[in-house]
């Protein structure tokens, strides 16, 4: 293969993805001191300050990482997976209490949240296995293994309770198992099941909030008894189709057995889930539906938000000049709603200017997955493209009111130490990844 | 095998295409919220970001013509206001309970009207009003009681004479939540106080004002961000100044009685209303308070003392129609008003009898002596045989009967004008003969209300048959440099094509009324010669009728005083005493003797007037 000569491969080097990350950053770092502005112009936050600091030691660890070689994780990836549990058990147990959820590990006001970090090293360490077991990629074997890679993190993010950081997860490796090569009947599988729980979880809710009358449909759920019969149904005529898959490997059968055991476990795992999930998660998700059910409680964050952001126009109201922020009407505006302030001062025009540079790092990102001198990097790549998408797609969807509030920070702006030295550390190791694309070729 | 080859490109290029399409929706998406729909958040941002707090501006008074006491006027009153967001929320219910001890107001009430403390809200929401400054008092002695509590002037409206005035004036009230609907494009508001009826509704727009506002931007919590705030000074309502006279007002009242009925003094020349008098009557100052005076309490009774009968009821006019037939009559040259007619106590028209009130029959009369004796007789005949229902409609429009009289109250009802073809519609039968005879002396269909009558005697006394409107505005006047802001000019109504001649003719025939007819007996006041006719109205009772006077005085040209017409209408639901005309008289003695009602009766008494001896005066019970 021919070597092409330009400037990136005389820096080895990725100088767009850099830089798209750094003007994001530096663009974080103006709101995150706009948000901590009052109505009186006073700045009442030192978050900014701390963001900054944040930025520099993130940047230093991106450099250095990116000038390592990125296959020498591969020797301790399982360590890290491992080490890493052991923190999250600890962090589930005695961790500090911030927000109702016991996320961070630390002393004093010093902290960090493993579980972010937990996503970079889960990632890691999929990619890792993956990798070492691409030839067995499209075995039922292998994703099960992939889903208890997952699975396990998550779950212990579960307990926290961090329900955001935790959904994460899902996209990650929804993505990281499709560009490895896994068979799509089982994604497809996986996210129907998926989502089936949490319309399961929510239907009940629904039916009590949104509908006129309650109806009978709402014992389906409630009843103890009769959710026992109809789980046991569901089981046994998914047993029965998938006796009938294996003697006959007729496809029907196969479709038969997918949907009612899929349908058997959503319905099972949905019990579980509303036994876990907090009513102002499931407010949240109501109100997404119809944030005027509770205008002042749970409505009250979409509805602000929906109102700062269309009221930006198109060259937003300018810089420290939101209303909607400087007067406390949105809350947690330096993390979650980061993006709502953003558009209320700098309008749809600027709004178009930070989504061409998250483009960009999309962009550069997955030509990072088709350049990677190997599956590890490419893997990396993927995962950590998931990561930064589903923040991006769940963050702005909450903030413009179509997607649910889950707490997810947009990474790069939103405040936060945690997520930002995670995300700079997996950018640093995708730098590397570039960088030697081209050693050992042939 | 190419190392290159471990993931495959479709996938990837899959990847791409799922993030490129969301990605190109929530453009879509922002365009649509940013762009297309832009001034509708941008309206609701400014909306929750800037609040404003209403500086009530002070009602105008209303005065009565004299102008010296107000009729209606403020009076210094608070408003309690509870704010969550400064309160104690566990100790609410105890808050309640000395609050109410205090204000007078039951616990149950006071809790209905607290806001919702569920939400830490600093916007005040007010509890209760019309309390005094003796209650604010104790409040702000034991303030560190009352945490939330807080206080503004709202100023309650006082009446200071109540009674028959009442019906003129009308009274206020908080907006209803229809009323918003209505009024809300012109600037009504919510917890706005306005005219519900009489001249308080007819000219609320004159006498509310314009509130003023101080705008202040607020955040999620409602408190306040900056602390002086954008003020817009009130606008006083202006004063109205009423063509009423009190002193009249009162006069007519006290005349009339304790009688359900009516008195309307209005002065020919110009249309100004000087009295309108109903009974019953109510008082607004009592609304709020329980008892048998109570707003509730009185809708509900069966007298309707929220009726104002000089014009909302219309009744037959029974025997002052006769005027009408009499110019009709003397107009018209279908009929030679000397011509004599014999009454013989009744007369048969199809298979009916109808008789004289005089059962022996009033022997021969001309169209003078018809009309001083009130014969049903003569007019019957002569509406059913010469005029018909036509001409009788056609010269009753003329002097504004069957119309309204436009007078500034709302509510005016315009009685009834009869046509064949009206009969045909409402009760889908023909008209007879029996139905013109009816109409002919004030029965049956035809109605009125007093104060179109008082106009139809207006058109007489004035020039050309002139009528001017009724009004009871006369001047509006700017509180705050006392200067008249606008002076109400007399407007004619309508003409009437009656000639001079008819008019006078007619004026000597009511003036003979009174000194040699039907009234001569009870017409007795000193002061000025009386011009009128008596009516008898039938109300299908043997022993109860409608009982009406109209009149004018002084009658004639010579006389140099101004003139007024004076109507007085009771009810048959009273003892029958024939009431309205000695009213009238009274009214005529106190006016021209310029007395009150009490020295006027006095007077009356010295005189032997024999009506006065059963009268018994207020300041008499006592003793």
């Amino acid at each position: 293969m021919k070597i092409k000569i330009n400037m990136s491969s005389i820096f080895g080097f990725d100088f767009v993805l850099y830089l798209a990350i750094q003007f994001l950053m530096v663009i974080g770092i103006f709101f995150i001191y706009s948000s901590g502005v009052n109505s009186n112009g006073v700045i009442v936050s030192d978050e900014y300050i701390k963001q900054i600091i944040w930025v520099v030691t993130g940047n230093i660890i991106l450099l250095v990482v990116s000038f390592m070689d990125y296959r020498i994780i591969k020797n301790f990836a399982f360590w890290l997976y491992l080490g890493m549990l052991v923190i999250l058990l600890l962090t589930a147990s005695f961790g500090k209490v911030v927000n109702g959820s016991k996320s961070w590990l630390g002393y004093g006001s010093l902290g960090i949240q493993p579980s972010e970090l937990s996503k970079l090293i889960t990632i890691i360490f999929l990619s890792f296995y993956l990798e070492s077991n691409r030839k067995y990629i499209q075995t039922f074997r292998v994703f099960c293994t992939g889903l208890l890679i997952i699975g396990l993190p998550m779950g212990l993010i579960l307990i926290q309770p961090d329900l955001g950081t935790a959904i994460v997860f899902a996209p990650v490796f929804l993505v990281m198992m499709f560009i490895a090569g896994a068979r799509p009947r089982y994604l497809i599988m996986l996210s129907a099941a998926g989502l089936l729980t949490i319309l399961f979880s929510m239907l009940p809710y629904y039916l009590m909030f949104m509908a006129d009358s309650p109806g009978n449909a709402l014992i389906l759920f409630t009843e103890q008894s009769l959710m026992t019969v109809i789980t046991i149904t569901l089981g046994v005529i998914s047993i029965i189709t998938l006796i009938g898959y294996l003697f006959t490997q007729k496809g029907y059968f196969f479709y038969l057995t997918s949907f009612f055991s899929i349908t058997a476990v959503s319905y099972f795992l949905s019990f579980f889930a509303r036994k876990v999930l907090k009513e102002y998660q499931v407010m949240r998700l109501i109100v997404f539906l119809d944030p005027q059910v509770d205008p002042r409680g749970s409505g009250w964050n979409i509805i602000q938000s929906v109102t700062a952001v269309g009221s930006g126009g198109a060259f937003g109201k300018g810089y420290l000049k939101g209303t909607q922020s400087h007067y406390r009407y949105l809350p947690e505006q330096s993390t979650d709603f980061i993006f709502s302030i953003i558009s209320e001062e700098i309008g749809f025009f600027g709004n178009l200017l930070i989504i061409v540079l998250y483009m960009l790092i999309f962009w550069r990102c997955i030509n990072i997955i088709l350049k990677s001198q190997d599956l590890f990097g490419s893997l990396i790549a993927a995962g950590i493209v998931g990561m930064i998408f589903f923040h991006f797609m769940i963050n702005i969807g909450m903030a413009i009111g179509i997607m649910p509030i889950t707490g997810i920070p947009l990474i790069f702006l939103s405040y936060g130490g945690s997520s930002l030295w995670t995300t700079m550390l997996g950018i640093g190791i995708l730098l590397s990844v570039y960088h030697r694309r081209y050693k050992n070729v042939n | 095998m190419s190392v290159r080859k471990h993931v495959n490109n479709g996938r990837v290029y899959l990847l791409s295409g799922i993030i490129l399409i969301i990605i190109f929706l929530y453009i879509y998406k922002l365009f649509n919220l940013q762009i297309v729909d832009n001034l509708i958040y941008e309206k609701k941002a400014q909306q929750v970001s800037q609040r404003s707090k209403v500086i009530p501006a002070q009602r105008g008074k209303i005065y009565d013509r004299n102008t010296d006491i107000p009729l209606a006027m403020n009076v210094d009153s608070f408003a309690v206001k509870y704010t969550p967001g400064y309160g104690d929320r566990e100790n609410l219910p105890d808050l309640i309970r000395r609050l109410s001890e205090i204000l007078g107001v039951s616990e149950d009430e006071l809790t209905r009207k607290f806001p919702d403390s569920r939400f830490f809200s600093y916007v005040a929401a007010e509890v209760a009003d019309g309390v005094s400054f003796e209650k604010i008092t104790l409040i702000a002695e034991n303030i560190e009681d009352f945490p939330g509590i807080s206080w503004s002037s709202k100023p309650r409206r006082f009446y200071n004479t109540s009674g028959s005035i009442s019906h003129v004036l009308g009274y206020v009230g908080n907006i209803t939540n229809e009323e918003l609907q209505v009024l809300y494009n012109r600037g009504y508001s919510s917890g706005d106080v306005l005219g519900k009826s009489g001249i308080e509704k007819q000219y609320d727009h004159i006498l509310r004002g314009k509130n003023g506002r101080i705008f202040n931007t607020v955040d999620v919590r409602g408190r306040q961000m900056n602390k002086e705030g954008n003020l817009q000074p009130p606008e006083n309502g202006y004063d109205l100044v009423l063509t009423i006279d009190r002193h009249i007002q009162e006069l007519a009242e006290k005349a009339l009685g304790p009688r359900k009925g009516s008195v309307v003094v209005l002065k020919p020349e110009s249309g100004e209303v000087l009295a309108l008098v109903s009974y019953p009557g109510f008082n607004p100052n009592l609304f709020n308070q329980k008892g048998p005076n109570n707003f509730g309490v009185l809708s509900l009774n069966p007298d309707f003392p929220f009726l104002n009968r000089s014009i909302q009821s219309s009744y037959a006019p029974a025997s002052t129609f006769k005027i009408l037939l009499t110019a009709a009559i003397l107009e018209d040259d279908s009929f030679n008003p000397n011509r004599l007619i014999d009454c013989t106590g009744s007369m048969e028209l199809g298979n009916r009898t109808f008789y004289c009130h005089k059962k022996t029959g009033h022997g021969k009369l001309n169209l003078k002596e018809a009309l001083a004796e009130s014969c049903n007789i003569y007019f019957g005949t002569i509406g059913v045989e010469n005029l018909g229902i036509a001409k009788i409609s056609e010269y009753s429009h003329a002097f504004g009967l069957g119309s309204p009289t436009g007078i500034d109250l709302q509510g005016e009802v315009q009685g009834n004008i009869p046509s064949p073809a009206w009969k045909e519609r409402t009760y889908n039968s023909r008209w007879t003969p029996g139905d013109t005879l009816n109409a002919s002396i004030g029965q049956g269909f035809v109605t009125v209300t007093p104060l179109q009558l008082a106009d139809m005697v207006a058109a007489i006394v004035n020039e050309e048959g002139k009528i001017y409107k009724p009004h009871l505005l006369k001047q509006i006047v700017n509180t705050t440099n006392k200067s008249v802001v606008e002076e109400i000019a007399p407007e004619v109504l309508r003409k009437t094509t009656i000639s001079p001649r008819t008019m006078e003719t007619l004026r000597e025939y009511l003036r003979g009324v009174i000194s040699d007819g039907t009234a001569d007996v009870v017409i007795l006041n000193d002061q000025v010669e009386v011009a009128g006719k008596t009516g008898t109205g039938e109300v299908g009772s043997s022993t109860n009728w409608h009982s009406w006077f109209a009149s004018y005085g002084p009658w004639s040209e010579d006389n140099e005083k101004d003139k007024i017409v004076v109507i007085t209408m009771v009810e048959a639901s009273n003892e029958w005493e024939w009431w309205a005309p000695k009213a009238a008289d009274i009214i005529y003695q106190g006016y021209f003797g310029n007395t009150n009602y009490e020295e006027t009766i006095r007077l009356l008494r010295k005189r032997g007037v024999w009506y006065t001896r059963d009268i018994v005066l207020e300041d008499e019970v006592e003793n």
